[in-house]
């Protein structure tokens, strides 16, 4: 199966919630959703860093240059406290969405 | 989303690109450097790594957007973009700018004159609740002239209306300015004007009834003469030889009226308390709160009309006192021509406006394609539509810039236009006034910028009508050019009309080679009129030198009732009423006016002998046609005087009006008034010659007003020749713009037909026709329009009726030519592109696509 298209809205999500494990820089981010999601979720570059900047300007993460485990300089994002509760906020509707579509799919 | 955060990345958005661009080449090192650990070799993990991350310009552009103020960004980029159109096709946007910046200066220069003078009349505060009551007496065709006391002294009564009453009369003074003589411009006030005018002084204090020989300095006086200094107060001017103390100092922004240099305070003789005796004070009252300028009119009227006219004197007189705002009192003739010029000056930026509008489409037709492929690539039709109104208000914006210069030469000419009218000295450009041509010039690009704008949207919607659609705009465009420039090109031919039919009036003396001055006469110095008539007839550049009081167009004239010796005034009879001259015997010779009958005066006319006058020809026809009036007697100023001679008519306050009857008097025998008028015909300016005799004659007089005979007529002329030319100019302009607009507009519709018009050829089409449906086309537009410029320029003759002379309003040979003029020049500016078209080979015209 191909990887599916990611719902509209929740890659915010999903990054926000990776930085809650701690700072990570945008490689680390996206190698953990892929992870994380066995593969199924691949979090296009081309989406990512847009969504970044978005995140940086609405001060849900921070970002500063730091080095890698492998001695690299790279920018290194972190969830903010605003980040978290938005993050919050986010999962509880989000899961009140996928119980909503649940029921109508297993209705009829 | 914050806001300064995006302002601060937009800010910093050099250092944010190279940040991501670091970030990603880091991201991509990573994904390739995992490729390799996997088993790739390094060049196949860089091709992976490079495909999986895609586009990177795409993104990079994408994140570029969160961080920029993106409709800033968008319309910097528009801005750019509208910018390197407009240099690509200079010639197109200079004319757009051009157009625009006359328009838009021509109305922001009006505009500055409508505010100093209408608006806001020479900055007095709350100029609203200020009138001026004036007296008119219809039988001696006064009106608007100023009040002797008693009107003055009933009008402070009325407490319940006014809150305040003033009088001021105009005053010269000599005053010694460092051992010179120096004329100075004063006016005695009341004690109440500035309270009437609600100014509190800069210094010191205002009058109080108790004040006597007190005097008020002006701040630019004050400034010039005492270098602003605060010790002024107590001090002593010396105003014609006699010390006056410095009690106050007006504040700058008070300069009413604008001429005035100092105020002195104002005595009323017990003995001046007569009606219609020594009229000679303007009074101006405060309205108390709560009433209206109307209110406060019918409040005097009703006293006037409560007066026994018998008794005073002024039955059947058509006697009143006029009460209207201050800003009639500041503007007087200059208001309708003022709205007519503002009108003139819209018509012509709306000309202009429509004809870049017009060109701006034709450039959008050739830039279809660019906008087909623009849009094929995912532009919004919002955003094309933005960029076309950002391109227009690019060259709104600079043909504003422009216009505001235009306007500031244009002010700058204003003040020095030769006008009896002194206001227009103070028009200045404010922040306001330019704040309002600016907006004008963006509201013009705006305006302009929609016509393509709408054609674009209507084609994108409706492509396929395309070419069924009406015409609706070229028909509109070229009515509305054709009836702005009929109506102007009317009004300013009636205008124009009139003033050569004034200009050819003689006034009844030669005006050339003649300078003139005046003089007030010292005090306690019998002997100076001689002394200085003696000085001027010595010096070898006079030709030939008078004194006068009044003198010609000086705006000055004496008028009297008269009475005639042994006859009852009738009633029918030609009403008793003329002007006088006082001169010397030269007076005829000087003006040369010639003598028809009977002696001049002469040098034995003195003091002493017995009165004597000459009565001009108007005289003499209307009071004595069938007899010979030398040896009658008649009396105006002093006494009973025998007429000894009679001399041509003179026409001296404006060349329009018919004369008035004109009694001459020997100065020598009406020594009355303080001020002298020097008469000198010389071929060499006169001007040093008339100083030196003044000071050879008494060394403390001032010499002021000096000017030449012909600058004065030009004065009385001004108003109408400045309004005519600059209706002409307006006019002018907006003509060509309108024959230029119509041509480009024609010859774009046949270029977008061409296909068309070669199709129907091509179908036995005779180019005749071809011909006759264009220009009938254009034609026929051009009707309307001329009809709706009739009807404006109808409707405009009721503000010119008092400018016309002697030519009726709605004179058919001048509106029929101004028609005609202008379908001539409509027809040539159909008829090339027209001609063009009936010329198209078919065969051609059908390869071109």
């Amino acid at each position: 199966m191909e990887a599916p298209e990611l719902l509209p809205g929740t890659l915010d999500m999903l990054v926000l919630k990776t930085l809650t494990r701690g700072p990570n820089h945008g490689y680390g981010i996206a190698q953990h959703i892929r992870r994380v999601s066995r593969e199924a979720l691949r979090i296009g570059e081309g989406s990512l860093y847009p969504a970044l900047q978005r995140l940086l300007l609405k001060e849900w993460v921070s970002a500063q240059w730091d080095m890698t485990e492998t001695n690299r300089k790279a920018r290194f994002y972190r969830i903010t406290a605003v980040g978290r509760r938005q993050l919050a906020s986010e999962v509880k509707s989000f899961n009140f969405m996928v119980a909503a579509i649940g029921h109508v799919m297993e209705s009829s | 989303m914050k806001l300064w955060n995006r302002v601060r990345r937009w800010r910093g958005r050099r250092a944010a690109e190279s940040e991501l661009a670091e970030e990603i080449r880091l991201h991509r090192q990573m994904l390739e450097e995992k490729f390799i650990a996997e088993g790739m070799s390094r060049d196949e993990a860089r091709t992976v790594a490079a495909r999986e991350f895609g586009n990177t310009t795409a993104f990079v552009e994408e994140s570029r957007e969160q961080w920029n103020l993106q409709w800033l960004a968008g319309a910097v980029k528009d801005l750019r973009f509208a910018w390197r159109l407009a240099r690509r096709q200079p010639l197109l946007s200079a004319a757009a700018i051009l157009t625009i910046a006359f328009g838009v200066g021509a109305n922001t220069a009006i505009v500055s004159v409508l505010e100093t003078v209408l608006l806001n009349p020479v900055g007095l505060r709350d100029a609203n609740r200020l009138v001026v009551a004036r007296v008119r007496i219809d039988k001696i065709q006064f009106r608007h002239v100023q009040a002797s006391a008693v009107e003055f002294r009933e009008i402070q009564g009325m407490t319940d209306a006014f809150s305040a009453v003033a009088a001021e009369e105009g005053h010269y003074w000599t005053a010694q300015v460092g051992g010179e003589p120096v004329r100075l411009i004063g006016r005695s006030v009341s004690p109440d004007y500035f309270r009437v005018f609600g100014v509190n002084p800069e210094l010191g204090r205002f009058f109080t009834p108790e004040d006597r020989e007190s005097v008020v300095l002006s701040h630019s006086y004050w400034v010039a003469q005492f270098g602003g200094d605060h010790s002024v107060i107590g001090r002593a001017l010396i105003l014609d030889g006699r010390a006056y103390r410095i009690v106050g100092v007006a504040p700058a922004d008070f300069r009413f009226p604008p001429a005035a240099r100092i105020w002195t305070s104002l005595y009323l003789d017990p003995g001046r308390f007569r009606r219609g005796y020594n009229m000679n004070l303007w009074v101006f009252a405060r309205l108390r709160n709560g009433v209206s300028v109307a209110r406060a009119a019918d409040r005097v009227n009703r006293y006037i009309g409560g007066l026994d006219m018998k008794a005073e004197g002024y039955e059947g007189f058509g006697y009143g006192v006029e009460v209207d705002p201050i800003s009639d009192f500041v503007v007087g003739d200059l208001r309708r021509p003022l709205w007519i010029l503002w009108a003139a000056a819209l018509v012509v930026l709306l000309t202009g406006c429509a004809n870049v509008a017009g060109l701006l489409l034709t450039r959008a037709a050739g830039r279809r394609r660019e906008m087909a492929i623009r849009i094929s690539i995912g532009a919004s039709r919002l955003r094309i539509v933005r960029q076309l109104l950002v391109e227009s208000l690019l060259l709104g914006a600079l043909g504003g810039l422009a216009g505001l210069l235009l306007a500031d030469v244009g002010v700058k000419l204003i003040t020095r236009l030769p006008l009896e009218s002194q206001w227009l000295n103070l028009v200045k450009l404010d922040a306001r006034i330019l704040a309002y041509g600016f907006v004008l010039a963006l509201v013009s690009g705006l305006f302009f910028g929609l016509a393509p704008a709408l054609q674009l949207l209507r084609e994108s919607q409706a492509s396929a009508l395309v070419r069924s659609r009406p015409r609706w705009f070229q028909d509109v465009f070229v009515a509305a050019e054709v009836a702005g420039a009929f109506a102007l090109v009317a009004t300013t031919a009636l205008l124009l009309r009139s003033l050569w039919a004034v200009e050819s009036v003689r006034p009844g003396f030669d005006a050339s080679n003649l300078t003139t001055a005046f003089v007030l006469k010292p005090n306690n110095d019998p002997g100076f009129p001689d002394r200085l008539r003696a000085a001027l007839e010595a010096s070898p550049a006079v030709e030939s030198a008078a004194l006068a009081k009044p003198t010609p167009f000086a705006g000055a004239e004496l008028t009297s009732t008269f009475n005639i010796r042994y006859r009852e005034h009738r009633a029918g009879d030609p009403e008793w009423h003329g002007e006088a001259y006082m001169v010397t015997p030269e007076y005829l010779h000087t003006m040369r006016i010639p003598l028809l009958h009977g002696r001049n005066l002469a040098d034995s006319d003195t003091a002493n002998a017995p009165l004597v006058c000459l009565i001009d020809a108007k005289l003499a026809q209307t009071f004595f046609p069938n007899e010979d009036p030398i040896g009658k007697e008649i009396e105006m100023y002093r006494d009973w005087a025998r007429i000894v001679g009679v001399v041509g008519t003179v026409r001296g306050s404006t060349l329009e009006e018919g004369s008035r009857p004109i009694v001459y008097y020997s100065l020598a025998q009406t020594p009355f008034f303080p001020d002298i008028g020097i008469v000198v015909r010389s071929r060499v300016p006169a001007g040093p010659v008339i100083r030196e005799a003044v000071r050879h004659a008494n060394a403390s007089v001032a010499v002021y007003d000096m000017a030449s005979m012909e600058e004065r007529i030009a004065e009385s002329l001004g108003l109408r020749r400045v309004l005519a030319w600059l209706l002409a100019i307006f006019g002018g302009i907006s003509l060509l713009l309108a024959v230029v607009g119509i041509y480009a507009v024609v010859a774009h519709i046949v270029g977008e037909r061409t296909t068309e018009i070669g199709i129907r050829m091509a179908l036995g089409a005779k180019p005749r026709q071809i011909l006759a449906s264009f220009a009938g086309q254009g034609l026929r537009a051009g009707a309307v329009g001329l009809a709706c410029g009739y009807l404006a320029a109808a409707w405009a003759q009721r503000w010119i009726a008092s400018m016309l002379y002697q030519i009726r309003p709605f004179d058919a040979a001048t509106f029929v030519s101004a028609g005609v003029g202008v379908l001539m020049l409509l027809l040539a500016a159909v008829w090339w592109p027209a001609r063009r078209a009936s010329r198209i080979d078919p065969q051609q015209a059908l390869h071109y696509e």
